[in-house]
């Protein structure tokens, strides 16, 4: 809606005049979460120095906290990344849940299937799978915004919902593992699990994550891609005006949303869960626009990002074991970071 | 699976009176979101509204044992929440877009987390009394129709009302034709001494009853409790109803009908169906209201005519504009 007439910069997203006004407004947003949470800690008797404490201690307080704190920043930055490609050419992709269950579907049950495939080919095959998965799913928002101009907003939603349901249909019938008396499928081959690192334990997608924060960077700074990404980002007639196929450009970069969103999620199968199970997904896709906005929609800033909203996630939980503060609150401190982070950009802009 | 409980010649009546019932909740969220839009807000929070409507309702119904307060304090929950965004994206004029999403994701964490903090964690949740059938006399004995309509809810009854308060308010009064230039030609409401400002922030209280109640409604008439995601979308149903029906108050009435009667056709599906085990794909008919969402605004866009839109939709205003 609204397309096209006003610049990213006016719209309040990229800084174009360096990092320091972008530190200091991301520094604003954590105090104010901080700050707001520090308040819902106090009204419930718990002080908030200690309940940050204990959080903190859930991060960092044993190796196997830092693997669970390492492994639940993989697919938030995965997804987040794929997010910032799509934000920045303002296209607004909030369908990265439904892509990243699609993603855990078809890549899970490609390795299900590849019993007897040795792991170098088995592993990668998922993974692609997965990202095929996940890139359908970008496809149809892409070609329906292109093509017809419908919402992609309300499309990719919706498609969260539809693709739920059918990954639902798939655990409790076709590939329900009759072995047991839930919907869940089989498990993976064993040797078809993402290995780990021997010391700390982290599996690999989180270095193939890492591995993507320089790639992305590249491709949108560096490559012709990037550079119509950003200019359909900026105003897209004019970017049309001079020649930029906008309409093949948006479907391609959907897919490529969903693409990465598929792979965080065949990554979470074949690294985390090792099969189809229920509930998939605490909302990594919705989490992710989080990180892809305080991130500012630089790759780096997404990894800042991702690190900061699963510190949040890995500490509220540690909150929920030792205080009697609900895990929701990760939800609510999640939402207050991206209103502050949006809000403290404004007003640092402003001056 | 026992499929004359869903096709039989007895099914209809209770299938029709579920849909206007089911229709009831993105109605509303669809009439208010069809005044704001035509302020020129896109107020994409609309879910997230609900959500909070939701827990407002269930809360006030809790504590003092009566469904009426219990809406009354949804509709105030919608309108606090509704009001965060226009402070951000009216007087701030922070984007549209991402303010938002990120009120919807507040909508939702927030309703739940205040859930959690008052109940814990409960093996069988809190439960609430509800509103039951109120049927009119003589009208609800009408063969089919009177069933279907005059044997609802009696907020059904007043969500009808206030679709059409909403649709008169928007096309027949100043105050709509104020909103209408909002979101039109925003520059014509200063010049011709209207504030946009007081504008949006009117549409916003608005739309932000309107969707609190529909959230509401979930809750005192359908469910009677409250969880995690009981919206299952219906704000963004309504989102892209509002763009289906044209922002017409009335269409989006007609269109969300359209909507409850399919929900209530996959309700009926899936208690028909037999439950875990079942070999029916009864997901697919759970998919159904949003694979139809789709379509249709794959059809409305299809037969684009872009002159509808709110010329204004989504842009912030400033009044220092009007001198440069």
């Amino acid at each position: 809606m609204a397309e096209g007439s006003d610049s990213l910069t006016r719209v309040g997203l990229i800084e174009p005049r360096g990092h320091t006004r972008e530190i200091i407004a991301g520094a604003i947003a954590i105090m104010g979460t901080l700050g707001v949470g520090s308040l819902i800690f106090l009204s419930q008797g718990v002080d908030p120095l200690s309940a940050y404490f204990r959080m903190l201690q859930g991060i960092f307080g044993s190796p196997s906290d830092i693997r669970s704190y390492l492994t639940e920043i993989t697919p938030l930055l995965v997804i987040g990344l794929g997010l910032a490609i799509s934000f920045k050419a303002r296209l607004w992709n909030i369908g990265a849940e439904g892509q990243f269950v699609g993603g855990a579907l078809v890549g899970g049950v490609v390795a299900i299937n590849l019993a007897d495939a040795p792991g170098y080919l088995g592993i990668p095959l998922s993974l692609v799978a997965g990202v095929a998965g996940g890139a359908a799913a970008g496809w149809l928002v892409g070609i329906l915004k292109a093509r017809w101009d419908v919402n992609e907003v309300i499309t990719s939603l919706l498609l969260n919902f539809i693709i739920a349901f059918a990954y639902n249909y798939s655990i409790r019938q076709p590939f329900q593992d009759p072995a047991t008396y839930v919907p869940e499928s089989a498990p993976v081959p064993e040797h078809l699990e993402l290995p780990e690192f021997p010391s700390i334990e982290v599996h690999i997608g989180f270095v193939i994550g890492l591995i993507l924060i320089p790639l992305v960077w590249h491709v949108l700074a560096n490559t012709r891609f990037g550079f119509r990404v950003r200019m359909i980002g900026e105003n897209r007639s004019a970017a049309h005006a001079l020649g930029v196929r906008d309409r093949r450009m948006i479907v391609q970069i959907l897919s490529l949303s969903g693409a990465l969103a598929g792979l965080a999620g065949a990554i979470q199968i074949l690294g985390v869960q090792h099969r189809l199970v229920e509930g998939i997904s605490p909302g990594y896709g919705f989490t992710a626009i989080i990180v892809a906005v305080i991130g500012s929609l630089t790759p780096v800033g997404v990894l800042i990002g991702a690190s900061l909203v699963a510190a949040l996630t890995v500490g509220g939980e540690a909150l929920q074991r030792f205080e009697e503060i609900p895990a929701a609150i990760i939800d609510v401190l999640n939402a207050l970071l991206i209103v502050f982070a949006i809000v403290a950009r404004r007003f640092v802009r402003n001056e | 699976m026992n499929w004359t409980a869903v096709f039989g010649p007895d099914a209809w009546v209770p299938l029709l009176n579920g849909g206007v019932r089911l229709a009831m909740p993105i109605a509303l969220a669809a009439s208010g979101l069809a005044y704001v839009q035509r302020a020129g807000l896109l107020n994409l929070s609309v879910d997230g509204v609900m959500m909070m409507g939701a827990l407002g309702s269930f809360l006030g119904a809790y504590a003092t044992g009566s469904p009426w307060i219990g809406i009354a304090a949804g509709i105030a929950a919608g309108m606090l929440i509704s009001m965060s965004e226009a402070l951000l994206v009216v007087t701030l004029r922070l984007p549209q877009v991402v303010s938002g999403i990120a009120l919807f994701i507040l909508g939702h964490g927030l309703a739940v987390f205040l859930y959690r903090m008052i109940f814990g964690v409960t093996s069988s949740p809190p439960t609430i009394d509800g509103l039951g059938v109120v049927s009119i006399p003589v009208l609800s004995s009408i063969p089919w129709i009177g069933p279907v309509l005059f044997a609802q809810n009696p907020v059904v009854y007043l969500g009808l009302a206030l679709a059409v308060v909403v649709w008169w308010l928007l096309e027949k009064t100043t105050v709509g034709l104020a909103a209408r230039a909002s979101g039109e030609l925003p520059r014509a409401l200063y010049a011709s001494g209207g504030s946009v400002a007081a504008t949006r922030w009117l549409a916003f209280a608005i739309s932000g009853a309107m969707a609190g109640l529909a959230g509401a409604i979930l809750v005192v008439t359908e469910l009677k409790i409250f969880g995690p995601n009981l919206t299952a979308g219906r704000g963004w149903i309504a989102l892209a109803l509002v763009i289906f029906a044209r922002w017409k108050p009335l269409w989006v009435v007609a269109g969300a009908l359209l909507f409850g009667v399919i929900d209530s056709f996959q309700l009926r599906i899936q208690s028909a169906s037999g439950g875990i085990s079942s070999e029916v794909p009864y997901e697919f008919f759970q998919a159904l209201p949003y694979l139809v969402t789709i379509l249709a605004m794959w059809l409305s866009a299809a037969r684009a005519d872009r002159s509808y839109w709110p010329t204004a939709l989504g842009d912030p205003y400033r009044k220092e504009d009007q001198h440069s």
